[in-house]
């Protein structure tokens, strides 16, 4: 065994060192805190690579190459409680990609968050996300990986609550929480079910895991009352956790509500990181979900990958579409997260664990460079995140600008230069090929154009035209309260009505260098997933890759390439025809499609009404039958409390008295002689010890009367 | 019996007590010919340091010592599991002694170092006896020493009168165990705890033995501090220097417990009697329910009215002695494994608890509930040592308190057939529920209540604070891996 792959624990116990030295730590140490978090995470990133170089090429002929490490936790009835970390080209892949965009987060952050109070606090939770983000990783037991996934929501909510003075950020994270566990319910249910069917819940064991050929062979074979196998009903339940941390639908209202964080936080965990636990997760159980499903002739079939693919091809689109009509930069993206982590969850199902966990790497990089882009624009525009007050940043942002475009055409897929191209053709291709139907493929290419439409439509509002947030310059006495959207400012300090000059304006380099660097990344890393070098599915499969450069015009994918190209394009020239033709000419004016159809335009304004429907039909519900819980709470239960608290009180009240008086005084009147006698008693200060050691004598001699009694 | 002693089987056996005596007139020394000009807090420091290097070497005395020996037939008998009990014991003296060097009540720094160093000589040769002779000389050993340690705050009279009570009422119960000893031996013929076994099961049905068991649990009880022998405790805790009572709420309290199981389930052996529900027999076990179950109730009530936070932690000792008391009652291996290890965190947590107590007296000049206002504010690590050391008293998972209270509950209602002890394992749970209370009315004061205006930090000295560190982490590290210690103590019973 290697040794990072004994050590591999390291990776994430030193940013959690450096949380919890940061939670000790004043307030006022801001230099510290962010020097820690940055230390920790970068010498994490330097394991990180080496876990990375020790699983390269060692892929064999039993499949790829894979440590683990398992060790005791505790004893219950006779049986071990067993926990332990994994390295595989998985992990080793998941933890560099970690590790790196989070270390550019990190960066960053110092920048975006400088004249904020609570700095110190900032990089705790950011460490302590990173360290539970890094236990979900090399997790090798479902239970440790439940423990770090709920650690990954509690710093969830924990960020995207920072700023909890503001009402609505406050909501956001209550609601993020909330329905994130929703999922994590079903995932808890099916780990139960895991454990009972298969007595372990590691994933790998030396033939005794979970994951592995001998329970997963029993749990196929092995029926529920439905006729459904365990293992279909385990992956639904497990997979339900996914669709609660990736926001799929129904469960993805939390995730646009989640931009109330900080931007750098909704780069690393609502768009980069823990979005993508959920994908993840069901690329780490793939082989349960799978198991079943023909093996050896290409891509398995199951009931579980198709439900995944089904979901994920309706997130896809339903996201793309209601992208299409929003305002705050931030939101746009959120909801184009929504969608792209429904592309990865259709790649899984369609195309196996390479499929998805390509585009899953690729977009962390070009999301988390699109966040941090928006974060930079937001931070050169005073805190306005509404697209309408912007307009003509390319001349005041430039460095912003050139790597958002990259991010923005590796989102929209533009051809063979970006990576995006290269991810999401794959999944297209993979679901082309997919033999149950043809439907997700059509509904992967809608969501394409509508990517390609509305990242066009956000970058010509926002670097194009003429900046339009001047018009404000003068009235300080904006409405803050518009949905929720235009309000971030930093509650310490207000740096920006006062400025002395209202124009935006670049941001420092601590910012731009992460940028840079995410960008480089945004475009090379789609070189190794291309079908004539499919070195990453070969990594993951753990075989090596040879350069086929002729599988580039094959018949299959050359035909796909140019359609995909074609819907890219068509995307890409609407959104310019409609918004960077004419440009707005002030902030006020409605939408352009929003003139041509008002109707449609508000249907997707209002994101389909999901957050209106769940609120009358499942908070109504939930707080009607809480309601009757309270009333039955408060009467019957609170009652029996109340009487026995009652009683409780009643009690205590005698033992005291019997305390303070029987033994104490009680035997005051009866004994003067004796107390008169030991006056030196008297004048201490409280209690005496005569009564003290009566009680003592009487103890004993009931005691002994008692014992007497009972002597048979 | 007595010339075939080997005294150099007794220097071999005792190495650790020695080493720690020669410690303690080390110290004596030191501070009386050498350091007379220094100022007090160097005096103290450098016999407390002293002493912990002392209570170190024994330590490691023990850990490198293997095997097991007997002089004098059960006078001084050495076994695995003896030397973990007595590493237990020091492991409570050394944050004593640390506490003790933050202390400003005594100008006498090497009698009271030496003192402690005594008190925990007599509570390893009470380890170690099985002999009721030499039961009752270490008993009063140990006893003797915490008396003159809880008279050492010269200056306040509430210490003297604390002594004096705990002095009238340790010499009544030393009297009462006396007798006990003596009917056992007139009984049976013998002061061997296993020979004794022998003679009390033919005796087990004359009245003089329920006299003797009584006497006997009159002793012992006094020291762990069950109702009815608890009425000193209160007023100990709170009158006595906060590191006296610290070692006679932990190091005294190991030593007794185990010496306590000892004497009950080896040297009464044959006269258990039954406590089970509906099937009362007469014997050790009944008296000693009757007491767990008055303890647990007094105890829990009793701390619910309490505001001096060192009287409400000798209420909470009392209940948590009626805990303990139901591992006794098991009166099996599990018994005595989960008692080890209750005593053991227990210890820690109320150890610990005492040093956070310490501090806040030192810098507020009381240990009221009003004193403890504000503390998160004010010295955050010590708060939030406190709300690990009450919440692990309280019995919250994962700290080390819960799986104490877990393994003794389960090892009382596995106990007798038919779950005959279950009505105690449900008293004691639902007096958990009630002690939640007051343990959380001083976090209240600590995390919730604002303090008033003056909000000034504590100056903690930085031994303090590690001090509380260190014990906080441990309990929180056996409550996460109760393992670590409960396979010794398999280990080591065999």
């Amino acid at each position: 065994m290697t040794w990072i792959a004994r050590n591999l624990w390291l990776i994430p116990a030193l940013p959690l060192v450096a949380s919890g030295l940061t939670a000790l730590m004043s307030r006022r140490r801001r230099g510290w805190a962010a020097a820690l978090a940055i230390g920790s995470l970068g010498i994490s990133f330097l394991l990180a690579l080496c876990a990375f170089a020790a699983a390269l090429g060692q892929g064999g002929e039993h499949g790829p190459f894979r440590e683990v490490v398992n060790f005791d936790w505790f004893q219950f009835g006779g049986q071990w409680l067993q926990l332990g970390w994994v390295l595989d080209p998985l992990t080793a892949l998941m933890v560099v990609m970690v590790t790196l965009v989070g270390l550019l987060i990190f960066i960053f952050s110092v920048g975006y968050m400088a004249e904020d109070e609570n700095f110190t606090r900032f990089f705790c939770f950011l460490s302590l996300f990173a360290a539970a983000m890094l236990g979900v990783v090399i997790a090798n037991s479902l239970l440790l990986f439940f423990i770090c996934w709920e650690l990954v929501g509690l710093t969830s909510y924990l960020l995207i609550g920072f700023w909890y003075h503001k009402p609505s950020a406050a909501a956001a994270a209550k609601k993020a929480f909330i329905t994130t566990r929703i999922g994590d319910l079903g995932l808890l249910l099916g780990m139960v079910w895991l454990y009972a069917e298969s007595g372990t819940l590691l994933f790998y064991n030396g033939g005794a895991g979970c994951l592995e050929q001998g329970a997963l062979t029993a749990m196929l074979v092995k029926g529920t009352a439905a006729g459904m196998a365990v293992s279909t009903g385990i992956g639904l339940l497990v997979f339900l956790g996914a669709v609660g941390k990736s926001g799929q639908v129904p469960l993805h209202v939390w995730l646009p509500d989640a931009m109330e964080g900080p931007t750098p936080v909704s780069a690393l965990i609502h768009a980069a990181t823990m979005v993508a636990a959920g994908v993840f997760l069901v690329a780490r159980v793939y082989p349960l979900m799978a198991v079943g499903g023909g093996v050896g002739q290409g891509v398995p079939v199951t009931t579980v990958l198709t439900v995944v693919t089904w979901i994920g091809a309706a997130t896809a689109l339903f996201a793309a579409s209601v992208a299409v009509a929003q305002n705050d930069i931030k939101r746009i993206l959120a909801y184009s997260t929504v969608s792209q982590l429904g592309y990865m969850m259709m790649g899984l199902g369609v195309g196996g664990v390479a499929v998805g966990m390509f585009h899953l790497i690729t977009h962390a990089f070009f999301k988390a460079l699109l966040f941090l882009g928006s974060g930079s624009v937001i931070h050169g525009c005073h805190h306005e995140q509404d697209v309408r007050r912007m307009g003509g940043l390319k001349g005041f942002m430039p460095v912003t600008f050139v790597t958002y475009a990259i991010g923005m055409l590796a989102l929209a897929g533009f051809p063979l230069v970006f990576s995006g191209f290269w991810s999401k053709d794959e999944i297209l291709h993979a679901a082309h090929g997919w033999s149950v139907s043809h439907w997700p493929f059509y509904m992967g290419l809608a969501g394409a154009f509508l990517t390609a439409f509305y990242m066009t439509r956000q970058v010509a509002l926002v670097f194009f035209g003429k900046y339009r947030g001047a018009e404000q310059a003068g009235g300080q006495g904006r409405e803050q309260g518009s949905a929720g959207e235009a309000a971030h400012t930093h509650h310490s300090s207000t740096p920006s009505l006062h400025h002395s000059s209202f124009a935006p304006h670049e941001s420092p380099s601590v910012m731009t260098g992460p940028l840079m660097v995410l960008a480089v990344f945004a475009v090379a890393l789609g070189w190794f997933g291309t079908p004539a070098w499919p070195w990453f599915e070969a990594f993951l499969n753990g075989h090596s890759a040879e350069v086929e450069l002729g599988k580039l015009f094959s018949g299959g994918f050359l035909g796909l390439a140019l359609l995909s190209t074609l819907i890219v394009f068509a995307g890409l020239g609407l959104g310019w025809w409609l918004y960077g033709r004419r440009t707005r000419a002030g902030a006020e004016e409605p939408d352009v499609m929003e003139q041509a159809r008002p109707d449609l335009w508000a249907l997707l304004k209002n994101k389909f009404f999901v957050d209106e429907l769940y609120e009358a039909t499942v908070i109504r519900g939930n707080a009607w039958v809480s309601r009757a819980c309270h009333l039955a709470d408060r009467w019957v239960l609170g009652g029996a409390v109340q009487l026995i608290a009652w009683l409780a009180t009643g009690v205590a009240w005698v033992d005291r008295v019997v305390d303070e008086f029987v033994i104490n005084l009680g035997f005051d009147g009866g004994c003067r002689g004796l107390r008169e006698s030991g006056g030196f008693f008297a004048r201490l200060q409280q209690g005496r010890v005569q009564p003290y050691l009566r009680a003592l004598g009487w103890g004993v001699v009931v005691l002994v009367i008692v014992l007497m009694v009972w002597r048979d | 019996m007595v010339s075939e002693l080997s005294y150099l089987e007794i220097l071999r056996l005792a190495l650790p007590e020695t080493a720690l005596v020669i410690t303690a007139l080390v110290v004596l020394a030191s501070d009386l010919l050498a350091l007379r000009k220094d100022s007090l807090s160097v005096r103290l420091g450098f016999c407390a340091s002293l002493a912990v290097l002392g209570c170190v070497a024994a330590g490691v005395l023990l850990v490198m010592a293997s095997g097991a020996g007997d002089v004098g037939g059960g006078m001084f008998v050495v076994t695995p599991l003896i030397r973990l009990v007595k590493l237990g014991v020091l492991a409570m003296a050394v944050p004593a002694l640390l506490v003790s060097a933050q202390g400003r009540f005594t100008t006498h720094a090497g009698e009271y170092v030496a003192l402690i160093l005594f008190a925990v000589v007599g509570m390893m040769f009470l380890v170690s006896a099985e002999d009721l002779l030499m039961v009752f000389v270490a008993l009063e050993m140990t006893s003797l020493s915490l008396y003159v340690l809880t008279a050492f705050h010269k200056r306040e009279v509430g210490s003297a009168e604390a002594a004096l009570k705990y002095f009238l009422f340790g010499g009544m119960s030393a009297a009462l165990a006396l007798f006990g000893f003596s009917l056992l031996y007139g009984l049976t013929g013998s002061t061997n705890l296993n020979e004794m076994a022998q003679g009390v099961g033919v005796h087990a049905s004359d009245p003089l033995l329920v006299v003797a068991l009584i006497g006997v649990l009159a002793g012992l009880g006094f020291k762990v501090a069950v109702v009815p022998f608890h009425l000193w405790a209160p007023d100990v805790y709170q009158g006595a220097p906060t590191p006296s009572a610290a070692l006679i709420a932990t190091g005294s309290k190991v030593a007794s417990f185990f010496i306590l199981a000892k004497l009950m389930m080896v040297g009464l052996a044959g006269s258990e009697g039954s406590a089970a529900w509906g099937r009362y027999g007469s014997g050790w076990v009944l008296a000693l329910a009757i007491a767990a179950a008055a303890s647990m109730i007094l105890g829990n009530l009793a701390a619910l009215a309490q505001s001096s936070v060192k009287r409400l932690l000798a209420y909470s000792a009392i209940a948590h002695a009626g805990y303990v008391s139901l591992a006794i009652l098991s009166n099996d291996s599990a018994g005595l494994t989960a008692l080890l290890y209750y005593v053991f965190v227990y210890g820690l947590a109320t150890m610990g608890a005492f040093a956070v107590v310490s501090v806040v007296e030192q810098q507020t000049g009381g240990d009221r509930l009003e004193d403890f206002t504000g503390l998160a504010r004010r010295a955050p690590v010590l708060a939030l040592g406190l709300l690990v050391f009450l919440l692990s008293l309280a019995g919250i998972p994962p700290l080390a308190g819960f799986f104490g209270k877990f393994y003794v509950f389960a090892a009382a209602a596995g106990a007798e057939a038919g779950l005959g002890l279950f009505w105690l394992v449900i008293l004691g749970i639902a007096m958990s529920v009630v002690s939640l209370y007051y343990y959380l009315m001083v976090l209240k004061r600590a995390y919730v209540q604002e303090p008033g205006e003056e909000v000034a930090k504590f100056r903690v000295n930085g031994v303090a604070t590690a001090t509380v560190a260190i014990l906080a982490l441990a309990v929180v590290i056996l409550g996460c891996f109760p393992d670590w210690i409960l396979h010794r103590i398999a280990t080591a019973l065999g």
